[in-house]
């Protein structure tokens, strides 16, 4: 339901969405159950004249349940969605699928640069491709990201991959994604970084293989020295 | 004392849900028109400076009294990413965006004017070991454009260089001769600025000619 709102573009951007579902129903149930008898309640014992208020101690049984059953069910509730939490987490943030690629994805204030391998397919060689606020990434690839930050915290976020992600000056942080949808999209930053914050949007381009092949070649050394692209 | 009527709870409860929305709207969405000043104080002050100075800690450099010619076709060049893209150009991509936030020309072209009324000060020296004397002979490639007393050349496009604190040149210098800075197509000023800055050799030469540009600050 949520991808009717914003497009669903990775692998696990359904198991965030189920979660993110899975909390709204319980919390939402809960909330509309406990303002519902909040409401209820104000009403049936609005004071009336003629009648003396009631101090309740909270000692007799048949009182204490109208606190103690929501209790009890609340921390069931609860670790049905702790487990549910650990399970995504697990899947999205712990384990690390084998990669494809790797990208190298640098934060400062206020834009992004991605490294992307080039044609020899690795980082750190002279063929990298460095490109200010876009990143190309090829659609059914696993990707591993290198995060970076050269100066205060980023975080990385990508809303159609339900993925975000923090950048820590000095560290290195790891992180996997794969796209399942071919178009452009949105990349933020969603940490306050300065008074720039707002003004760092880049954008993710997820191509078909032979587009993302054309792309690195025509980005390759050789492709540079011939004048094919600027 | 007070009782409130069953009739009114559903009344109240429903205020004080719309409250916070009420707060919310905002009747007027105009945009109020900025003088240069103000457009400063909102956008350029928190990293230039209140008197346009620049600020070493951030590395921003010094704008008092520089050109509005000059800051103008340089703000232009960072909305339009001809300045400040290259993703070695850390300062440079800083500033970029800070650019876009002026909204149109005539924004651009207010700024630019106030930042030309702000006094330049002579900057302290921050880099060790330049040789004015020595200096002074690789300023004559930079004298035929920024002039012999450093104050730049409308006619030529050179900014001045006076005021402007040595540790900024200095990165800017190294900038035009790693090509991080004057190497996209549309960067004609640019473009002209970075044979100009291969003249100087090595770290050494560029210490030379920053230590006689700082006796021109006077």
């Amino acid at each position: 339901m949520i991808s009717k709102y914003v497009e669903s573009a990775s692998s696990f951007a359904g198991d965030i969405d189920h979660l993110i579902w899975l909390v709204t129903v319980i919390v939402g149930f809960w909330f509309f159950l406990a303002e519902g008898v909040l409401f209820y309640f104000i009403l049936r014992y609005t004071a009336q004249d003629g009648v003396k208020g009631q101090y309740i101690t909270g000692e007799d049984p048949k009182q204490k349940r109208w606190v103690a059953w929501p209790h009890y069910l609340t921390l069931l509730f609860d670790v049905w969605i702790i487990i549910a939490a650990i399970t995504v987490w697990q899947h999205v943030k712990q384990a690390m699928p084998q990669a494809d690629s790797t990208v190298r994805i640098i934060a400062q204030q206020w834009a992004w640069t991605f490294v992307h391998p080039g044609p020899d397919g690795k980082l750190d060689t002279p063929d990298d491709i460095k490109l200010v606020d876009e990143l190309h990434v090829e659609k059914g690839k696993t990707y591993h990201f290198e995060l970076q930050s050269r100066d205060v915290l980023h975080s990385f976020s990508v809303p159609v991959f339900r993925l975000k992600q923090d950048a820590i000056p000095g560290r290195t942080i790891r992180g996997w994604f794969k796209a399942t949808m071919a178009g452009g999209f949105d990349i933020q930053c969603t940490e306050i970084c300065g008074i720039g914050h707002a003004l760092m949007p880049a954008r993710i381009l997820i191509e078909n293989h032979e587009d993302q092949a054309a792309w690195v070649m025509s980005k390759s050394p050789a492709a540079a020295a011939t004048g094919g692209t600027p | 004392m007070y009782r409130m009527k069953k009739s009114h709870a559903p009344a109240l409860a429903g205020l004080i849900f719309i409250m916070p929305l009420v707060s919310a709207c905002h009747p007027d969405g105009a945009r109020p028109t900025l003088s240069g000043a103000e457009l400063y104080d909102s956008s350029c002050k928190q990293c230039h400076g209140a008197t346009g100075q620049g600020q070493l800690g951030i590395t921003t450099p010094a704008i008092a009294g520089q050109a509005a010619w000059y800051v103008e076709g340089q703000l232009v060049k960072f909305r339009t990413g001809v300045r400040g893209a290259h993703p070695e150009d850390y300062d440079g991509l800083r500033m970029r965006p800070m650019s876009q936030q002026l909204m149109n020309v005539a924004e651009v072209k207010a700024v630019s004017a106030y930042v030309a009324t702000l006094k330049p000060r002579k900057q302290p020296t921050t880099l060790q070991g330049g040789d004015a004397t020595a200096g002074a002979g690789h300023y004559g490639v930079c004298l035929a454009c920024h002039g012999p007393d450093g104050k730049g050349n409308e006619l030529l496009k050179a900014p001045s260089l006076v005021g402007q604190h040595d540790w900024y040149l200095f990165s800017q210098l190294k900038k035009f001769k790693a090509g991080v800075r004057g190497k996209h197509p549309k960067d004609l000023t640019g473009g002209q600025m970075q044979p100009m800055s291969m003249t100087l050799v090595d770290d050494q030469a560029i210490k030379n000619v920053l230590a006689h540009i700082s006796t021109l600050s006077k």
